[in-house]
């Protein structure tokens, strides 16, 4: 078996590439079991083989070998380059300003459609509210109007009678400037789809019963509505009928009345 | 040591091809082109030493700067001076070439494209400049026997082994081992003595 010395002499002719198989075999083989000495002295025998290149005269390869390389070596650096132009040409501080600039406009964009909402929410409200008061005021005037006929002497009462045993009796006033207030408890609810419509008979002989509100009692069966304009002055008008129409009213009465008053 | 022939004592620098190399692992064209500029006539002088042939010369130069470029990274600056490294990495594709041409199927395993894993210093290339150290080489092979100088450049430029160095010269083995060891001692000694 051979010792460190005699492989020592190997190793120039290794690193050349000049061993024979066996010898490069055997030399291999030492090398891998980690022989510091002998490592470090190959490294340098092939420190000192490369040192042969120089012996090769130096020669000047053509322009075209140049051109292709470099031509190539453009061709593979092209993926390396391809940053976004506008990364490359604006300086990172007009970067990170534009990126600020665009958040801030975003949140400015989402802060303007949020303040528009609430906006939008506030005027429903008091939309709905002014609604609200206008409808109480609306009743209000309803109420006093309907007291002050109801409570004025010179009011004119009309006991309106339920036809075919009607269990409700409904009392109305008339006011001759006021107009006609009807009040009435425990009224039927009209069948679906039908509301109770309000007729003025006129005293002219062949005259037509006039058309007047549509109204509906509420669920406790009340009943209170104010005809401010009659359609006939109160010494021109016979009587005061209700009949049920359907939902929207008729121009003329399509059922027999429900109650009648006569106006004395 | 022979190692310390490559030693610099002297105050470190980087060398310009340490700079290079730095930028080429950014794949930087201009530093690639002035790494070309700098060692395409030491490369393409040996493998056209070992083609004999202009145009396949030129491919095998091309192929080695190619692979600079993809492979940059695996040339590591601790591990070794880089003309060296592009050297042999230039010598193996050449020799590939050869034998490719030829059909010589002899192997070649004992030649791998990476450098010595011992430690040189980086600066190496100030302690002697390359125009210097090729003239030093060239003076120091010049002044072997002929037989030492036939036998080593049949080997380093042919990638001819010590038998068919033997064959080609008819002459013993032994003989051809003896004339390549100690004309490489030589030039060994002489390369250290220059520094």
């Amino acid at each position: 078996m051979k010792n460190c010395d005699q492989f020592r002499e190997l190793l120039e002719g290794y690193a050349l590439g000049a061993l024979d198989p066996e010898e490069r075999t055997a030399l291999e083989a030492h090398l891998a079991t980690n022989c510091p000495d002998c490592a470090k002295a190959l490294e340098e025998a092939r420190l000192l083989v490369s040192q042969l290149a120089y012996v090769a005269p130096e020669a000047a390869p053509s322009d075209v070998l140049k051109g292709r390389l470099m031509q190539s070596v453009r061709a593979h650096s092209e993926p390396q380059l391809q940053m976004p132009p506008r990364a490359r040409l604006i300086p990172i501080w007009l970067q990170a300003t534009l990126a600020a600039l665009f958040l801030f406009s975003m949140y400015s964009a989402w802060n303007a459609r949020r303040m528009q909402k609430e906006i939008r929410e506030a005027n429903a409200r008091a939309s709905e509210l002014l609604s609200e008061r206008q409808k109480t005021e609306q009743q209000l005037v309803m109420a006093k109007r309907e007291a002050m006929i109801m409570m004025d002497p010179t009011s004119v009462k009309i006991d309106l009678w339920g036809k075919d045993s009607h269990p409700a009796q409904l009392e109305a006033k008339w006011h001759s400037k006021l107009g006609v207030c009807v009040m009435g408890e425990k009224v039927p609810m009209p069948a679906a789809n039908h509301v109770l419509q309000v007729w003025f008979i006129p005293k002219a002989p062949g005259s037509k019963p006039m058309p007047s509100m549509m109204v509906v009692p509420d669920a406790d069966g009340k009943l209170v509505f104010v005809v401010s304009n009659p359609p006939e002055p109160m010494d021109a008008t016979k009587a005061i009928a209700i009949t049920e129409e359907p939902a929207g009213g008729s121009p003329w009465p399509t059922s027999t009345p429900l109650w009648v008053g006569n106006v004395t | 040591m022979f190692l310390a022939a490559f030693t610099s004592s002297g105050p470190r620098e980087v060398s310009p091809d340490a700079t290079l190399l730095l930028r080429l692992l950014k794949k930087d064209v201009g530093a690639f082109e002035q790494l070309y500029d700098r060692h395409a006539r030491l490369v393409y002088g040996l493998v056209l030493r070992i083609l004999q042939h202009a145009s396949t010369s030129e491919e095998v130069v091309q192929d080695v700067f190619l692979q600079l470029w993809r492979n940059a990274a695996h040339y590591d600056s601790s591990r070794g001076p880089f003309v060296p490294w592009l050297c042999t990495l230039a010598r193996n594709r050449a020799l590939d070439q050869l034998r490719l041409k030829s059909e010589r199927q002899r192997r070649r395993e004992d030649q791998p494209d990476r450098l010595p894993s011992v430690v040189v210093a980086p600066d190496y290339e100030n302690a002697l400049d390359e125009k210097r150290r090729a003239e030093h080489v060239r003076a120091l092979m010049a002044s072997l026997t002929p037989q030492q100088k036939k036998a080593i450049e049949m080997a380093y430029f042919e990638g001819l082994s010590h038998s068919e160095i033997a064959a080609a010269l008819k002459q013993p083995l032994g003989t051809v081992k003896s004339w390549i060891r100690n004309g490489l001692l030589r030039l060994k000694e002489g390369l250290r003595a220059a520094t």
